[in-house]
């Protein structure tokens, strides 16, 4: 295992270091993060990466299959267009958490912000606590599991991701709906929360059976002229 | 591209050094705002007096108009602890007197000649340039109080100087200052409706009507929380702002959360700033934050 201070660093100096060491196939441990940006920001290499405190924004951002720990709160854009790994925050996420993910796993073990999961393609998303407002904007792909409540406008413009929330959710968006889930659906959850919480945290969270399924409601997939009421609520 | 920050000590007492506190997260976000740096500090309050601080002028092209501010202001009465520092000249003045007429003799002076800041315990300096060079200027980390907002500021719609840089005073009402991150995209049209009605406008930048707003609604009794649930409702764009007053502190966020803003607590004070990166270079690594949500308006006061 190697560590790595980002005291007397760069941004640039501490990413390519990161980057030589996941090379080196050392896990890294990255002390005095400090909450400052970009940091962890392109890593194409496999293996493990602990931040040893806060993040500023856009953190693991643009990576590919590593796998990011956060042992504080992490500021707006974290894990943005991440195409596979696996970033965890212990704390807090700010605005914009998982911004256009094609793959991977982001699990935010506190809150996250606004919008958390806009634009999504793929992968998946776990809030473990409560998520801001438009979360699931304009989502295309992957799954969000949002544990506790979801802020107004939750789903809003969505096309196919499809979201589950455990708590209450303040006001859908526009063309979101709650559906039916299905058995499928109970398996998933319980699998992804086997997976990525701690048997600690699952123990306070509702059953599987217990989450809201919300989806796309396709009125707004396609522009029909006769629907112009539809579409002039959601302009 | 803002910064701003503010500070809460719960305690009460006035006593610490909140100047350093405010000053020391103004570095850290400084890179969000390089064109002007100022603070609002709130000290224990000095006999009920008002103190004044007086912009004379902007850099480099002032006359020296000192005298004439002191000679109108003791008409009304005798000022006293008159000191001028970096382009401001600073006094105490009775606390009974109406703010209006006091800040109307002082101004009076020069077109150029403006009330930066009145109140039993506010103090706002500001300039142009960094959080470094407002402390060569001011030695604001030697200020001791309650309470603190400051600002850095990144132009982008209207120009560098000092009277556009913030904090703002709430004109007229005393111990009221506002920091903005954001646009207040109907501006023009709600300042129009107040020079409708003689309000007077310092400047073009459009966070000077959050502080003509804050004054308007305190001074019609609303509590600064159901200003800041009014403000939601009056002000279109994106804004995360802090309002400071005597005795509390406190902030909203616009309804689509466009702006940063994170804020967290203790038992022993509040504290607010737009980026993380300023609580953990003052706070360490414990102190647990969370981003303020769409609409959320918060207060703290004693």
């Amino acid at each position: 295992m190697a560590e790595l201070t980002c005291e007397g660093r760069t941004i640039r100096e501490i990413n390519a270091e990161i980057r030589r060491l996941l090379k080196d196939g050392e896990a890294v441990t990255v002390s005095s993060p400090g909450a400052r940006h970009n940091l962890g920001v392109a890593l194409l290499e496999s293996g493990d990466v602990l931040f040893d405190g806060s993040v500023g924004y856009y953190c693991a951002g643009l990576i590919d299959g590593v796998k990011v720990r956060i042992k504080g709160s992490a500021g707006w854009g974290l894990a943005e267009s991440m195409l596979s790994g696996e970033v965890i925050v212990e704390g807090n996420a700010g605005n914009s958490a998982g911004a256009a993910i094609r793959g991977g796993a982001l699990v935010v073990q506190g809150d996250s912000g606004a919008r958390t999961g806009v634009s999504m393609k793929n992968g998946l998303i776990i809030v473990t606590g409560s998520c801001g407002y438009m979360s699931g904007f304009m989502g295309q792909g992957g799954k969000m599991i949002i544990c506790g409540d979801a802020a107004e406008a939750f789903g809003d413009s969505m096309y196919e991701t499809i979201c589950f929330v455990g708590g209450e959710i303040a006001d859908l968006g526009n063309d979101a709906i709650v559906a039916e889930s299905t058995d499928e659906d109970k398996q998933f959850l319980d699998a992804s929360l086997t997976r990525y919480l701690p048997a600690s945290v699952r123990a306070n969270l509702p059953d599987g059976g217990d989450f809201k399924k919300v989806v796309s409601g396709r009125k707004l997939w396609n522009f029909k002229k006769s629907e112009w009421k539809t579409w002039e609520q959601a302009l | 591209m803002c910064g701003i920050a503010g500070y809460y000590d719960k305690s009460s007492d006035s006593t610490g050094l909140i100047g350093c506190t405010v000053l020391d997260m103004l570095r850290a976000l400084g890179c969000r705002g390089p064109d002007s740096a100022g603070v609002a500090l709130y000290h224990a309050p000095a006999d009920g007096d008002f103190v004044l601080q007086i912009k004379l002028g902007e850099a480099g092209h002032s006359q020296n108009p000192t005298e004439n501010v002191i000679a109108k202001v003791s008409a009304l009465s005798k000022p006293k602890d008159v000191s001028t520092t970096g382009g401001y000249l600073r006094l105490t003045i009775d606390g009974a007197l109406d703010p209006g007429r006091v800040a109307a003799a002082v101004e009076s002076t020069g077109s150029e000649v403006e009330v930066v800041s009145m109140g039993r315990r506010l103090e706002i300096v500001k300039q142009v340039g960094s959080p470094d060079r407002l402390e060569e200027t001011f030695r604001i980390s030697e200020f001791k109080g309650s309470h603190g907002i400051g600002h850095t500021r990144m132009s982008t719609e209207s120009k560098v100087d000092l009277s556009h840089s913030q904090p703002f005073w709430a004109h007229g009402c005393p111990d009221v200052a506002i920091v903005h991150n954001g646009h207040i995209t109907n501006y023009h049209k709600l300042r129009r409706q107040y020079e409708q009605h003689g309000t007077r406008f310092y400047t073009e930048n459009d966070s000077e009507i959050i502080g003509v707003y804050v004054a308007q609604g305190l001074s019609r009794g609303l509590s600064l929380e159901e200003v800041l649930h009014a403000a939601l409702a009056d002000w279109d764009g994106s804004f995360s702002c802090l309002v400071s007053t005597a005795d509390a502190m406190g902030f909203v966020k616009d309804s689509f959360a466009h702006k940063p803003l994170l804020f967290g607590e203790t038992d022993g004070f509040a504290v607010v700033a737009t980026e993380e990166v300023a609580l953990r270079a003052v706070f360490g690594s414990e102190l647990k934050v969370r981003e303020a949500g769409a609409r959320e308006v918060k207060v703290w006061r004693n």
